[in-house]
């Protein structure tokens, strides 16, 4: 055999080898491409998506105002803690977003966001500004026999207005990198495989399913607060908040509604008394109707200000704004009113109100800790690192609980229990070798919590 | 009791009749290239060539490979102007911008199946005047 023959077959031998690799990875692409993802897959994809992915765009991602450390909400406490270089105030440091697209000031003040749902065509006045819904519970929240309520007045989300079309019309109103909004030049809009993990992720967030009140509620004053609240000639709160959650119960099937309660009549409106320019929101439709869906209340207690345009900063400042004239004299209180034999819409006295808060003030907590619970547990299972993320997560949840709970001065035998829960997940979580124990020494905390707030089942 | 019926029966009537399966957004809609609203697209609309605007019967007939339709157009509808192949910015337009042999997409339909013609987006091939 010649060299000449040889160096042939070697190059040969060379050439196939190669082309069999190139062959064995396109079938492998190709098959992991094909293959549809698992439901755990596709929310893992959404997760990575919800906080990592910009769009191309500003450098915003979901995640900015929708983080995992503030329940996927931000308010103006979890704001001042932010970095001067946060996406979240591009306006502050891009030239190109500095004009009429944000406003920096009513945004550290206040938490609230500036969207152009009226339409583009007059960014200096035709604005709204509204807070940052959690996303929480969403799939027991948006439904409504009319269609998909999405956002603060139910119309957030573009194409077929649903959850899953949501992050586009996100994309265009806050990643974009020029007022221009041209998709492929200062922002990237999501693909279908993107908007299906992002519906899968935002859909797996907090409660799956709606409580199923009365709770055999501890705390005297919590108790006779669900009592108020599920009275519909008291309360009358469980009327719209069934279970309180985010639908209406006064007929089967109708799901989320949309109300005008006059929020926007509220005298003495925070971002009002700044003198910067605050147009009116007209909520739901263009030109609105004034009308608003309805949120769930399980985890208000913890993800306040309240209502569309963070007007108010405590709980029971929430409930006692349905004592007021601007309920009262809106569409939604005359409707109640009209149903009252005393011709009254809610009238509550001050103890009432300060009850009402204190029952959502525990089923915030009593959320809190089966979140906290959920988290430590599949953190178990996990790898150090990954488990270390899930039990910072749960800390969170476990500080939330206890906040909300001091804040009404309720529990102090729960709050002894959920500190020591929250010490025992802090050292698990830098733990080296006893994270499982402290990790299982902490359910156990939470269990104690738990049972100093409500009955056994 | 009563008077609890009666107020379901009052707050259902008036959102039924208030509200009428309209949830989108509208105003970020603008920006969303032709073919690609999320769920709408190729599914609640069609994708065709302007074959011919009537502005007295203020109808648009959009021809597709599968034959000609024809649109009632509304004081609703809204039409958009998609600039994004020229990378230039979208804008509102007019129904005289319903000029025959431009790439239309007319969203028709409702997720109910209702038809009514929600707003077509024309494709913008050229910067034209006051486009730009």
């Amino acid at each position: 055999m010649t060299k000449k023959v040889q160096r042939v077959f070697k190059l040969t031998g060379v050439l196939l080898t190669v082309l069999l690799i190139v062959g064995w990875v396109t079938i492998e692409v190709i098959e992991s491409a094909a293959q549809p993802l698992t439901p755990s897959e596709l929310i893992a994809k959404g997760r990575e998506l919800f906080f990592k992915e910009t769009f191309n765009g500003n450098g915003r991602t979901c995640g900015t105002c929708h983080p995992a450390a503030n329940n996927f909400t931000i308010d103006p406490a979890f704001i001042a803690t932010l970095p001067p270089t946060d996406p979240l105030f591009v306006a502050e440091f891009n030239p190109a977003l500095k004009e009429n697209f944000e406003q920096p000031e009513l945004m550290r003040k206040f938490g609230l966001i500036l969207e152009n749902l009226d339409g583009f065509d007059d960014l200096k006045n035709r604005f709204v500004m509204r807070g940052v819904p959690h996303t929480l519970g969403l799939r027991i929240s948006v439904a409504s026999a009319q269609g998909p309520r999405t956002g603060w007045s139910g119309d957030g989300a573009p194409g077929d207005g649903t959850l899953r079309s949501f992050a586009t019309g996100a994309v265009i109103q806050h990643f974009t990198k020029t007022l221009n909004r041209v998709p492929g030049v200062d922002f990237r809009l999501p693909t279908e495989a993107e908007l299906d993990a992002l519906e899968a992720f935002q859909l797996s967030l907090g409660r799956q399913q709606e409580l199923s009140l009365p709770l055999k509620l501890k705390g005297l004053v919590a108790k006779r607060g669900q009592e108020i609240f599920l009275d519909n000639a008291l309360g009358k709160c469980n009327l719209c908040h069934g279970n309180a959650g985010a639908n209406a119960t006064f007929a089967p099937g109708l799901g989320n509604l949309s109300f005008n309660t006059g929020v926007e009549n509220l005298p003495d409106q925070p971002a009002k008394l700044t003198g910067k320019l605050v147009p009116p929101d007209d909520g739901f439709g263009i030109p609105g109707d004034g009308t608003f869906n309805t949120p769930p209340l399980v985890e208000s207690a913890d993800t306040g200000p309240f209502f569309h345009n963070n007007s108010i900063e405590t709980i029971e400042g929430a409930v006692a704004f349905y004592n007021g004239d601007a309920f009262n004299n809106s569409p939604a209180g005359r409707v109640l009113a009209g149903t009252d034999p005393r011709g009254v819409g809610i009238k509550l006295d001050a103890t009432q109100v300060v009850a009402v808060a204190a029952f959502l003030r525990a089923i915030n907590a009593l959320e809190n800790i089966r979140q906290s619970q959920a988290l430590l547990e599949d953190s178990a299972k996990l790898k150090r690192r990954q488990a270390r993320e899930l039990i910072a997560l749960a800390a969170e949840e476990i500080q939330d609980s206890i906040r909300v709970l001091e804040g009404g001065g309720l529990h102090p035998e729960a709050i002894a229990a959920l500190k020591e829960a929250q010490r025992l997940a802090q050292e698990a979580k830098g733990s080296l070798f006893s994270r499982q124990r402290l990790t299982r020494e902490a359910i156990e905390a939470l269990k104690r919590a738990r049972n100093q707030l409500v009955e056994a089942s | 009791m009563r008077k609890i019926c009666s107020f379901a029966m009052g707050v259902v009537l008036a959102l039924l009749g208030s509200v009428v399966y309209a949830h989108a957004q509208k105003a970020t809609e603008q920006f969303i290239p032709i073919a690609e609203s999320p769920g709408v697209s190729n599914k609640l609309t069609v994708i065709g060539e302007i074959d011919q605007y009537d502005a007295e019967a203020k109808t648009v007939t959009i021809a597709t490979p599968a034959g000609k339709q024809t649109f009632n157009l509304t004081e609703k509808t809204k039409i958009y102007l998609d600039r994004t192949k020229l990378r230039l910015r979208n804008l509102e337009g007019k129904f005289g911008d319903l000029r025959k042999g431009r790439r239309a997409e007319v969203k028709f339909k409702d997720q109910e199946g209702k038809t009514n013609t929600d707003w077509v987006k024309i494709e913008m091939t050229e910067p034209g005047p006051g486009n730009n």
